[in-house]
């Protein structure tokens, strides 16, 4: 654009022109008229208006911090467990219900679990095996709570089926699929699972009550 | 304590402003939890909680 175009613009407007000493290098060669921002300008101390710019800036990132912390929680809570498979996590079990000698099978997280109410017979012939002997060596002791009740996830550890009770050669549970043959403490003895029945994590909330889970 | 004081150093100001995003989140939660119950009130669950569960007691006791 031609400043002689601009100036003729410009002339028809009342603008002063204070800013003019500023500048006396540029005002030398042009006489753009400058506009006056001075009513615009406020009057307050530079200090005061940088600490309200920073405290502005400030809240807005606390507002932005907060807001993130909210979003980044609401995506972890997203995560966990929620209400209803908590609410199936654990399951509680009347023993009482149970005579000596005879197996259960409660469903404990779409699992069966197994409880068997042994007799003393039982307890002294799952304590007289040599663990040497076995696959997965374990004590009887270390897979009980209380002796005179077996409680394990009736899954075969071959591969998932779900063993039979009160059968197979050592008189404990056995796995039809493939002929693994488990004892009266859920060692494997014989066929061709790997490792002994899985003992959940369970508790005994009072004489009567088993709580697996 | 003059509120400059804040702003003299980056480090401050960042850890004011992520002190304050915690405490600020905090009461934000109780005051929003509090309006909205105020609003609501006379419809949630724990102002109607015992008519309902009266009522359903009492039902069953009716068709037992």
């Amino acid at each position: 654009m031609s400043s002689v175009a601009f100036r003729t613009l410009r002339s028809g407007l009342s603008f002063k022109s204070p800013a003019r000493a500023l500048s006396s290098a540029s005002t030398a060669l042009s006489n753009y008229q400058h506009p006056d921002f001075s009513g615009y300008l406020n009057k307050r101390p530079e200090e005061k208006n940088r600490n309200f710019t920073y405290f502005m800036v400030g809240s807005m990132g606390l507002l932005g911090a907060a807001g993130a912390k909210s979003t980044v929680e609401a995506f972890l809570s997203s995560m966990s467990a929620s209400a209803d498979v908590l609410a199936m996590a654990k399951v509680e079990v009347k023993l009482g219900a149970i005579p000596e000698g005879k197996n259960i099978i409660v469903k404990w997280q779409g699992k069966p679990v197994f409880i068997r109410h042994r007799t003393p017979d039982e307890i002294e012939e799952a304590n007289q095996v040599d663990i040497t002997s076995l696959r997965d060596p374990q004590n009887d002791s270390d897979r009980v709570v209380k002796p005179e009740w077996l409680v394990m996830l009736g899954i075969c550890t071959h591969l998932g089926c779900v063993p039979i009770g009160e059968a197979g050669d050592f008189g404990g549970w056995f796995c039809p699929c493939h002929g693994s043959h488990y004892d009266i403490s859920g060692r494997i003895r014989k066929g061709p699972a790997p490792l002994n029945l899985e003992v959940p994590q369970y508790d005994f909330t009072d004489d009567e009550t088993l709580l697996v889970g | 304590m003059q509120i400059s004081s804040l702003f003299k150093r980056n480090s401050v100001y960042v850890a004011t402003i992520l002190v304050g995003a915690f405490s600020f989140q905090a009461f934000f939660d109780v005051g929003v939890n509090r309006w909205y119950e105020y609003h609501n009130r006379g419809k949630l669950w724990k102002d109607v909680k015992g008519k309902f569960l009266e009522g359903g007691d009492e039902d069953e006791d009716d068709d037992e």
